[in-house]
């Protein structure tokens, strides 16, 4: 069931990231202008800090699958962490856009850029809740549905960055 | 200190992803250098569907449709900028 949930998510991603691909071939110039002024540093921590919790949720799943519960909570407990620390850095980035004078109807290249962005937040979001549901009991199959859930926000953001960051 | 397969996934991610970053200045011509990202793109899904997800024990149509989504949308992308290089 969570392979069809996670696809359904994959093809709304999907459908979104080329909506944006497709607006950046009509309006070249505007789309460069606004990936100029992106913060390219901090998206690539979250996307080192995002690869460590997926490697950190794995972990958590192996050791759920070792009958290693106490483990597992410690490595699920760890890749919440490094999710609220991703959302933190994203919430850093927003705010220093926006202090920068730059909003959603600023033009259409931000428009798609904090939609897509902030959809991507909330299913970091989503998954925090769903490692500490799973969390408390660390069963298996539990761990193994949170972790895959994780997985495919990590995948996105890999898969998202470098179209929203830097293709040129 | 042994590496299993999970840390030696994470070790090529993480390289990966600073080569992901290191490389648009280096690289002069969009049109090689999209290509180049997005490939880039392509390996790090590869290795958090496989190795992360495990679907490599996985049913193979799981497999194929989390691939196709990676490929498709990466390609999509880089058809969309070579497209505007060309014109």
């Amino acid at each position: 069931m969570i392979w069809v949930l996670i696809f359904s998510e994959l093809v709304a991603f999907g459908l979104f990231l080329g909506a944006f691909v497709v607006a950046r071939a009509i309006h070249p110039a505007l789309f460069a202008a606004g990936q100029a002024a992106l913060n390219l540093d901090l998206a690539g921590l979250n996307t080192v800090v995002l690869v460590t919790s997926g490697w950190v949720a794995a972990r958590a799943t192996k050791a759920a699958r070792a009958s290693e519960r106490r483990a597992s909570r410690r490595w699920l407990l760890g890749a919440m962490a490094l999710g609220g620390l991703f959302i933190a850095i994203k919430l850093a980035e927003y705010a220093e856009e926006i202090g920068r004078g730059v909003g959603l109807e600023t033009s259409p290249f931000f428009t798609l850029y904090f939609l897509l962005t902030g959809f991507h937040l909330l299913h970091v979001g989503l998954g925090i809740i769903i490692l500490a549901v799973v969390c408390r009991r660390a069963e298996t199959v539990g761990v193994e549905t949170g972790a895959a859930f994780w997985h495919m926000v990590d995948l996105v953001w890999i898969v998202m960055f470098p179209v929203l960051y830097l293709v040129r | 200190m042994n590496l299993d397969r999970l840390d030696i996934a994470w070790l090529v991610l993480i390289g990966l992803a600073l080569a992901t970053i290191a490389l648009p200045p280096l690289m002069p011509r969009p049109l090689l250098g999209n290509a180049l990202l997005l490939a880039l793109a392509a390996l790090k899904g590869r290795r958090i569907a496989l190795d992360f997800m495990d679907l490599r024990a996985a049913p193979a149509h799981w497999r194929g449709l989390v691939s196709a989504w990676i490929l498709i949308v990466l390609l999509l992308a880089w058809l969309a900028s070579a497209v505007v290089g060309l014109i």
